[in-house]
């Protein structure tokens, strides 16, 4: 089974998680700009929070991957992004129904390797 | 084992301080009281030097009322009926405290399996299963392994019972090896509910289990799998014991190297790099979270005093006697019973009976989510109870399956 990975990440981690996670077999990633808040609802630590929710700037990552690996993809992202303070980011897994690869037409697992 | 008639006079005292804390109507409560089914059968076995020996065997359903019983079999010197019954009751409440559809049973063989060549051993499972066969089924009443019977002993019982049916019929045992229907996972399931238990207290109490001191007393299938667990997730273990005594370490223990020195030596003591400590004196360590994870009885108003986690968390079943149950809970020790904290392992016998009966089988990320999200569910419902009522999570977690099985039985009324 197929399985998308969406994270929610520190802009600043991209260029190692695309190296690191391609050597470990991802065959392919998008990563937008977008923003958003979460738990703190934007406010970083130290910062006195008022009713204002705010936007920060984060990186969205998405990955289409074999269900096999989502927990050893998942682990690394978290060793690469980790940190104590608020704001590390977080990981979503979505069930993918199928991949289809447009040029050939391959399905599911061959369209995404 | 040797306190059977204590256990069953400890659960039916249990429960008849809930019973009159829930104002439980006295005919229902006389109801939930009485096992609903029990049968006594003798084993003749021809043993290994020709003689023939007759073995006592029990099977206690305490409850159909939610669907199915549900319990283990025990081989042991000192299993009687009174034992049976009360351990029957408590995994009535433990199903329904984590809302799998199941009333409870057990069973048990007064033998010795220390004592019994394999070939006895198969004998005896097979005459056994035998007697209990009209009483037993995937639609009635399915088995599941305990103390001293194992994946081999599930196999016998799913093969003698299929036999006699004349098809397969994975669903009437669970606990089966994967290649007869068994489920991904299963083995490690009783620990990992453990390990979600510890961190959905963590999340509702506010602290961080990766900062936090763990001592766990034993290393077998929940002791061990556990320390497994939580170390690789970054957790702290200070201290650990089997059944010859324990080992101490405040930097912290490394369980896939205390696993090689069990291996080697024969006991987790044969790890060098760490004190030796008593079992007694691994619970009354300075750490932040106690886990409980050998025998029954083992916090008793003796130690319960002495002990300094501020967190207990009881994977084996009834390690906490009731005296040091109240010195506990007034010294403020965040108690999980063991009715919730390990019914992992048979939420994911729930699984496997499922599995079983479809001859559809997932794989173990599936089943491990589904384990994590019942374990969870179980949780907050317990929690809310707890905090609702304000009472300790012992009595919330009795509350909540007493409820459910009272409400079921009301639904269902009195036959005819």
């Amino acid at each position: 089974m197929l399985k998308k990975i969406e994270c929610f990440l520190q802009p600043s981690k991209l260029d190692e998680i695309k190296n690191e996670l391609v050597e470990m077999g991802v065959g392919g990633m998008s990563a937008s700009e977008v923003k958003g808040f979460g738990t703190q609802r934007g406010y970083l630590e130290g910062e006195v929070p008022n009713k204002e929710v705010k936007f920060l700037p984060k990186i969205k990552v998405e990955i289409v991957v074999d269900e096999e690996i989502v927990d050893d993809i998942i682990k690394k992202i978290r060793e690469l992004c980790f940190s104590r303070t608020i704001g590390a980011g977080k990981i979503f897994v979505l069930p993918v129904e199928d991949a289809v690869r447009i040029r050939t037409a391959e399905v599911g697992k061959r369209a995404i390797y | 084992m040797e306190s059977a008639e204590n256990l069953l006079q400890e659960v039916l005292k249990e429960f008849d301080e809930v019973a009159e804390y829930m104002n439980l109507d006295a005919g229902l409560s006389s109801i939930l009281k009485e096992p609903k089914r029990c049968l006594t059968v003798s084993c003749p076995v021809k043993i290994d030097d020709g003689s023939i020996k007759v073995f006592t065997g029990f099977r206690v359903q305490h409850s159909l009322t939610r669907g199915p019983a549900k319990g283990g079999i025990r081989y042991h010197p000192d299993v009687t009926l009174d034992e049976i019954k009360a351990l029957a009751m408590l995994m009535t409440w433990k199903c329904a405290v984590v809302g799998v559809p199941f009333g409870g049973a057990k069973g048990g063989i007064v033998c010795e399996p220390a004592k019994m060549s394999s070939g006895e051993m198969e004998k005896l499972t097979r005459r056994y299963i035998t007697e209990i066969i009209p009483i037993i089924g995937p639609e009635k009443d399915i088995l599941a392994p305990d103390v001293n019977t194992n994946p081999q002993v599930m196999s016998w019982i799913m093969d003698t019972f299929s036999m006699d049916v004349g098809y397969s019929v994975p669903g009437v045992v669970t606990g089966k090896p994967i290649c007869i229907g068994g489920s991904a996972g299963r083995d490690v399931a009783t620990a990992r509910g453990v390990m979600f238990t510890i961190f959905n207290v963590a999340k509702k109490l506010a602290f961080d289990p990766l900062s936090k001191e763990f001592a766990i007393q034993g290393f077998g299938n929940v002791g061990g799998n556990l320390a497994h667990l939580l170390f690789q997730e970054g957790c702290k273990i200070t201290a650990i014991s089997d059944i010859e005594g324990g080992i101490y370490n405040p930097k912290g223990l490394d369980p896939v190297k205390v696993s090689f020195a069990l291996k080697e030596t024969g006991s987790v003591i044969g790890f060098k790099d760490a004190d030796r400590i008593t079992n007694e004196e691994l619970l009354t360590l300075t750490c932040d979270v106690l886990v409980p994870a050998a025998l029954e009885n083992q916090i008793t108003q003796d130690n319960a005093d002495g002990i300094r986690a501020k967190l207990i968390v009881e994977a084996a079943n009834g390690p906490t006697t009731s005296a040091a149950d109240k010195i506990l809970e007034e010294k403020g020790v965040f108690i999980v019973p063991d009715i919730l904290a390990n019914a992992g392992g048979v939420s994911v016998s729930y699984f496997e009976w499922v599995q079983g009966l479809q001859f559809h089988f997932w794989n173990e990320r599936e089943v491990n989510l589904k384990l994590r999200d019942i374990m969870e569910k179980a949780f907050e419902n317990v929690y809310r109870i707890a905090r609702e009522k304000d009472v300790s999570m012992r009595k919330a977690a009795l509350i909540l399956a007493i409820e459910r099985v009272v409400e079921a039985t009301k639904v269902r009324g009195i036959y005819p």
